[in-house]
């Protein structure tokens, strides 16, 4: 071979291997992997069906926190410690550390709005809705420690949430503001690419999104963005605000796992009625005792 | 003609349900009939029953009137029926409007520690029931129209 | 090469062939709209609000005449006119000892009719205007009870006291002694536990009241069926087994398969809080759910309970789609009634004591 050809040879070689690493899954630096591209229904959109569930510590606390004692504290002679109500729980009733879902760490409350919700913390037993099984809101519901499944084919998408028997329906069309409040809120959703984006407007001002206090007012708007990030995980994204109560809308953002178990399904957790002896108990003909 | 009448009869009565849904019996007095003239303060459009919250003036009352000026009222709770239905008429959260005059008869909670009655007759001071017009003007599909087709039902494509 | 082209062809033959035997001897209706794998696509939201009651009233035909039919609509029409009618600005408090209403009402009065969304129609299934949702056995009505089931409602019965107390036996408006006892004792609807009149099933039926709307969003894998009261949404399983007892569900376990263009739905493994007219938690349904046009359901149940019932019995009507939408209905968390109920009790038995 002449020198000449061969000197092109190499150098489309090297070309070619320059292109062909370029393209690969290789870890080089600043070069994304090649993302991951869901199974298609029928009318071209990512299929997010399956059963879902977060593995996190984000209702016990969005922000980054370490463990502590209880979910309501009172003072103690060298620190917290449980309060009465909580005491015979032990280390069951104890909350486990969590590095937080919160983009940028903390949530941006006015300053009003954070003694509120310090004060909810001081009156967690009282004020927090998941003690009396009420219903989650958005986006608590994507993480209680239970799943959820998402099914959705071309003409609809739902939400069926083990917890409590919360439910969502993903309207395809909008129909314009929310006529009433409501706790799960109003869902529109749409499709931007490998994202199903959900828009969730006409909350009431009832639901918490932790068992740490953090809440909203009927002001809230949250736009949810679900996009299959490998076969088994499911990226979670929220931006919220609510200008009653947060100076600037902020984003929380967690991973949800595919249930894989080969018998995988949703069960009951009608938990409406295990709370009927704490809220009417006392009212019994016959009442058990409170202590 | 009679049989019809005596069958159709029959048919009415069947389709209420053997079982009672819910125990306005065991909630409300038959004892302590109410009458409250006063205006809407908010109306919770909670299920299973929305509850209106009116003010009543009243020379005791507990608190200032929030919609009369200079007069002390109590406040009242009533007890309605599923939002639902009226949510499919077109009725939103705007349709009722704090200070709306309202006339309700009633009955008082069996708990008489609460100013809460059911709302047995809720309507406007001309007698009008809460968001009907009088049939034939505006009022929502009640059957009164026999070319008006049922909103919704059977008629609804996917 | 032609060899190969016959032998290509023979196999496209057979594989239509296949395909149509596959659906069961009935002819395939292309009109229907179909999901990718070829099913009926059941999604949609239904308003099974409807005058045709459970069970047919005795002397009547299954069958009524459209004009028949139209009497009966209108005099249901008529009398929610005469319930919405205007009434006096200037009345005056009701009657006390109660307005001598029935029923759920308690002789108080209830609440006004424009709450409440009954229905309009008899239901059309297979084109006949129908007197009641039973069809088997053949008279319309749920079949007797076994002597077990009467026995057992006795004893249901008995956890009731016998009224000794003055004041409770005057007041039509009561239940008997014992019914406000604890919150166990109500009924699921007022616990905010599941909608009344088996308006979540299964079976599924019209509840006559209000509320009556289901939604089914149909995915290959899981059929999802909500019911409006109280936000249940049951998860069909599809080509599943169903769970071992030791498992059981407020609404069974729900599994699914297709028999052609029908979804059949095969529910066991109740829970014994089942309140369905006396069952046990050993009810077997069977739902069978065919699309009859773009706008219409047919909607078949068997219900199988030997323990309950001297024989299965079947019943079925059409579910017509809506335009309107399932709005949410967050029972428990709006609950003051439950609260009242229960003190009300505690209250006028303390009233009891006291005057004794």
């Amino acid at each position: 071979m002449r020198r000449g050809v061969r000197d092109v040879i190499i150098a489309a070689v090297a070309a070619t291997a320059g292109a062909y690493l370029a393209t690969t899954a290789l870890p080089i630096q600043g070069q994304a992997p090649a993302a991951y591209r869901a199974p298609r229904l029928s009318d071209g959109h990512p299929d997010l069906n399956g059963i879902w569930q977060a593995l996190n510590e984000a209702n016990f606390d969005l922000e980054a926190h370490m463990a502590r004692s209880a979910m309501q504290l009172r003072p103690g002679p060298y620190g917290p410690v449980p309060a009465a109500p909580v005491l015979a729980l032990g280390a069951v009733g104890s909350v486990p550390p969590g590095l937080g879902v919160v983009e940028g760490g903390e949530i941006p409350y006015l300053p009003d709005a954070a003694k509120k919700k310090k004060d909810n913390q001081e009156h967690w037993l009282e004020r927090d809705p998941e003690i009396k099984c009420y219903l989650p809101g958005v986006p608590r519901a994507t993480y209680m420690p239970q799943p959820f499944q998402l099914l959705q084919s071309t003409k609809a998408i739902f939400f069926a949430y083990q917890y409590a028997g919360a439910t969502r329906d993903v309207l395809l069309k909008d129909p314009g503001p929310a006529p009433i409040d409501s706790w799960m809120g109003q869902s529109v959703g749409r499709w931007e690419g490998e994202t199903l984006v959900v828009d969730v407007t006409g909350f009431n001002d009832s639901s918490w999104f932790d068992r740490a206090g953090n809440f909203h007012s009927d002001a809230l708007h949250v736009v949810e963005r679900y996009t299959r990030t490998a076969p088994d995980v499911l990226m979670y994204e929220a931006t919220l605000e609510d200008k009653n109560v947060f100076s600037r809308p902020w984003k929380i953002s967690m991973p949800l796992h595919r249930r894989v178990e080969k018998n995988a399904q949703l069960m009951d957790f009608k938990c409406v009625e295990f709370v009927e002896e704490m809220m009417y108990g006392q009212w019994r003909k016959k009442p058990l005792p409170r202590e | 003609m009679r049989k019809l009448i005596v069958l159709a009869a029959g048919l009415m009565l069947a389709a209420v349900p053997v079982v009672a849904h819910h125990a306005f019996g065991g909630e409300f007095d038959p004892n302590k009939p109410v009458l409250l003239k006063g205006k809407m303060v908010k109306l919770e459009w909670v299920n299973p029953h929305a509850w209106l919250h009116v003010e009543i003036v009243k020379a005791d009352g507990p608190q200032a009137c929030q919609f009369t000026a200079g007069q002390k009222c109590e406040e009242w709770m009533v007890e309605g029926g599923t939002p639902n239905t009226l949510l499919r008429r077109g009725i939103t959260k705007e349709s009722l409007q704090a200070g709306t005059e309202l006339v309700i008869d009633g009955y008082q909670a069996r708990d008489h520690s609460l100013l809460r009655a059911n709302g047995r007759n809720i309507t406007y001071p001309d007698g009008r029931k809460l968001f009907l017009g009088s049939s034939g003007t505006g009022a929502p599909t009640d059957g009164a129209d026999p070319t008006e087709p049922p909103k919704g039902r059977g008629r609804g494509g996917l | 090469m032609t060899r190969r082209l016959l032998a290509g062809a023979g196999i496209a033959v057979l594989g239509v062939f296949a395909a149509t035997a596959g659906m069961s001897g009935q002819m395939k209706n292309t009109a229907l709209p179909r999901t990718p794998d070829g099913h009926p696509d059941l999604t949609g939201t239904y308003d099974l609000a409807m005058l045709t009651p459970l069970e047919r009233p005795a002397g009547m035909p299954a069958v009524m005449s459209d004009e028949e039919a139209a009497k009966l609509e209108k005099r249901a029409a008529d009398q929610n006119r005469a319930l919405n009618k205007d009434i006096d600005g200037n009345r005056a408090a009701p009657p006390k000892g109660g307005d001598g209403s029935v029923g759920p009402a308690g002789n108080v009065g209830g609440y006004n009719n424009f709450w409440l969304d009954r229905g309009s129609e008899y239901n059309t299934v297979d084109g006949q205007r129908r007197t009641s949702i039973v069809m088997d056995p053949a008279d319309g009505r749920v079949p007797a009870l076994t002597a077990d089931a009467r026995q057992r409602q006795a004893s249901r019965l008995a956890q009731f006291r016998p009224t000794s107390d003055q004041t409770e036996s005057s007041d039509p408006g009561l239940e008997p002694a014992g019914a406000y006892d604890d919150p166990e004792r109500r009924p699921l609807g007022e616990r905010c536990l599941l909608g009344f009149g088996s308006t979540s099933g299964p079976p599924i039926l019209p509840n006559y009241f209000y509320n009556n709307l289901h939604q089914i969003v149909q995915t290959p894998t899981s059929v999802m069926i909500l019911t409006e009261m109280v936000h249940d949404a049951r998860v069909v399983r599809m080509n599943a087994k169903h769970l071992p007892s030791s498992i059981r569900f407020w609404l069974g376990d729900s599994i699914g398969y297709w028999e052609g263009d029908t979804l059949v739905v095969d529910t066991t493994n109740f829970t014994d809080k089942t309140r369905f007219r006396g069952a046990t938690q050993d009810m077997h349904v069977v739902e069978r759910f065919t699309r009859v046009d773009a706008k219409t359901l047919k909607y078949r149940f068997t219900i199988d309970d030997p323990k309950t019932w001297t024989t299965a019995w079947t019943g079925e009507y059409t579910w017509p789609a809506t335009t309107e939408r399932v709005f949410e209905y967050a029972c428990h968390e709006g609950n003051y009634a439950m609260g009242n109920i229960l003190r009300g009790a505690r209250l006028r038995e303390k009233d009891s004591t006291e005057k004794q």
